[in-house]
């Protein structure tokens, strides 16, 4: 059958055109279909680097701190997702790393048309101004996940969300 | 020159092969050779013929980790002499000889020759070690005399090659509050600029024996990502000035205050510094460059803004850079956008109207967005813009320049600004 489908079918067929655009179709609606709540799914299960709890059963990650803007302008692919995470304790240690696994995660689960935006929430951590900047650094979060003991703990982290 | 007469775009030349396939940080275009230095998150560097889009050599070994930086050094003969800043902390001086007849070296019809043992043509002769963390920029200076390093550590290191192969660390600069992120020279004189992580500028000089600071800009509200200088004589103000005596004024003054400086920040700004020139009391202006003040105790500077440009990004402006033939001004960042910015004079009748972004000081100049390209590197970010002369077969004139970005994709492309009629 495969053969005789290869012998009649012309291989610039423009049903395969057709089927490509519908594809790009569906692929841009399921973008458009993710949602705070499926954001929420895949970072929940992370664990605590210290606990053995998920981030969102410690309610440092909350449905209502994740925000989603579309593309600017009708040109524009790019989607931002902003999360406002929330440490356990104000003066948390661990602020930066739980950051950097909540952008990881999405970095690698999202299509790269998102840009991730990790923010300590206001008033929730004595630095978290600075935690906030570091983790908005693309070059630091790159020299960061350079470092193996850094990327075990994150790769740990990760290793309860499948 | 009328913007409304014509309307440049941006179009796509080409896409050097093979794609890096990672994310590739910063691309430096050979001082005279028709190549491309791209240095890459997979510890190496690429080196890109400009007339085949073609990968030439790729430059590994010598790093552990990224190497987020290279820079040609200016002024060789007869072999070519790369710097590279790595995440590992350290920086790489790596040497090439250039076959006789350089100019023919990288043709295609010398390829063959090449090819066999390419890798080996790049000889890693020295490494540069003393910073803590991460190097984030490296720079030679316009003679190629100094060579600035800059790290996460908060320091700028000057090094100075005494003799082959043999760097002494001449200064170790820790003016920065956090990470320095980009270091670059004055294009005539021994003037460093770094900007970082702590929203400042910081500009220094040797006084005397010691390098010290001279000036420090903090008019950004982020990081600032990165800094180009103007090139001497910018043509695009020097030959559209005209008769009319303001501009002939405004141009004396510039020329009074040298190249300046643009700058480019997560603030989403970009901004051009001007230094204000010393010794008010001369009028003519400083065509000569003979120094009308050789030494004073005060070395300090003022640089003041000078403009700042249309805004389009959305995201983080990454990189920024200045056009040596034409002064325009390019700019790519995180939202994934070229932008090109050209500088005009201001009709005189519109001297009076009221701008609402506009520069602290009263100028008969302004700067218009004349190109703009979204989804450059599909959806990914950009992290760098340069501007080199083209070296292909389609290239319409001797002097044609074009953009090079390179980005998170692993792609280094080629853009022609195409002028309409």
């Amino acid at each position: 059958l495969g053969g005789l489908l290869s012998a009649t079918q012309p291989i610039d067929d423009p049903f395969d055109e057709a089927l490509s655009a519908s594809e790009s179709e569906s692929d841009r609606d399921f973008d458009e279909e993710i949602d705070a709540q499926e954001i929420y799914d895949l970072i929940a299960p992370i664990s605590d680097p210290e606990h053995p709890l998920s981030l969102g059963s410690l309610a440092v990650v909350n449905l209502p701190d994740i925000h989603i803007s579309r593309p600017s302008s009708a040109r524009s692919r790019i989607s931002t997702v902003v999360i406002d995470i929330t440490p356990t304790i104000t003066h948390c240690s661990l602020a930066t790393v739980i950051g950097l696994g909540v952008r990881v995660r999405l970095e690698q689960a999202l299509p790269p048309r998102f840009r991730i935006d990790v923010r300590i929430k206001e008033g929730t951590h004595s630095t978290g101004d600075a935690v906030t900047k570091q983790l908005g650094d693309k070059e630091r979060v790159a020299a960061a996940l350079e470092n193996n003991t850094l990327r075990g703990v994150i790769r740990r982290m990760l290793s309860t969300c499948e | 020159m009328n913007s409304d007469s014509e309307v440049p775009t941006l179009e796509p030349i080409a896409s050097f092969q093979p794609s890096l396939n990672t994310r590739a940080w910063m691309t430096a275009p050979h001082p005279k050779l028709p190549i491309l230095a791209t240095a890459s998150a997979d510890k190496t560097v690429k080196i890109f013929s400009l007339t085949t889009f073609r990968q030439l050599s790729s430059i590994t070994g010598g790093h552990k980790r990224s190497i987020r930086s290279c820079a040609w050094k200016p002024g060789t003969r007869n072999e070519s002499v790369l710097a590279t800043g790595s995440f590992d902390a350290s920086a790489g001086i790596w040497r090439h000889d250039d076959h006789p007849g350089s100019n023919e070296a990288h043709n295609e019809e010398s390829k063959n020759d090449r090819s066999e043992d390419e890798d080996d043509d790049w000889r890693f002769a020295v490494i540069l070690d003393g910073h803590e963390s991460e190097i984030k920029s490296v720079a030679w200076s316009a003679g190629g005399q100094f060579l600035a390093t800059c790290s996460r550590d908060k320091s700028v290191w000057i090094w100075e090659e005494m003799e082959d192969d043999n760097f002494e660390t001449v200064a170790v600069l820790q003016e920065h509050d956090g990470d320095i992120k980009y270091v670059r020279w004055h294009p005539e004189e021994d003037l460093l600029a770094s900007a970082g992580y702590d929203d400042t500028i910081r500009l220094y000089r040797e006084d005397v024996d010691d390098w010290i600071c001279v000036s420090t800009i903090d008019a950004h509200q982020a990081t600032v990502w990165s800094l180009d200088f103007e090139p001497p004589k910018n043509p695009s103000l020097i030959d559209s000035v005209g008769p009319d005596a303001a501009r002939q004024k405004d141009l004396q003054e510039l020329e009074k205050s040298g190249p300046r400086l643009a700058s480019c920040s997560d603030d989403l700004t970009i901004r051009i510094w001007r230094r204000t020139p010393k010794g008010g009391a001369e009028d003519k202006p400083l065509r000569d460059r003979i120094p009308s003040i050789i030494r004073t105790n005060n070395v300090d500077e003022e640089w003041l803004e000078d403009a700042c440009l249309p805004k389009r990004h959305e995201r983080a402006i990454y990189s920024v850079a200045w056009s040596p033939k034409s002064g325009l001004i390019a700019s790519t960042g995180s939202d994934g956008k070229i932008v090109v910015y050209q500088e005009f004079w201001r009709d005189s009748h519109d001297q009076d109207e009221v701008r609402s972004e506009g520069p602290p000081t009263e100028t008969s100049r302004e700067w218009k967005v004349v190109a703009e390209v979204e989804n450059a590197h599909d959806i990914f970010e950009v992290n760098h813009v340069c501007w080199t002369v083209r070296a292909d077969r389609g290239r319409s004139n001797e002097g044609e320049e074009v953009l090079i970005s390179t980005g998170d994709d692993g792609e280094v492309k080629m853009w022609s600004i195409q002028r309409g009629t």
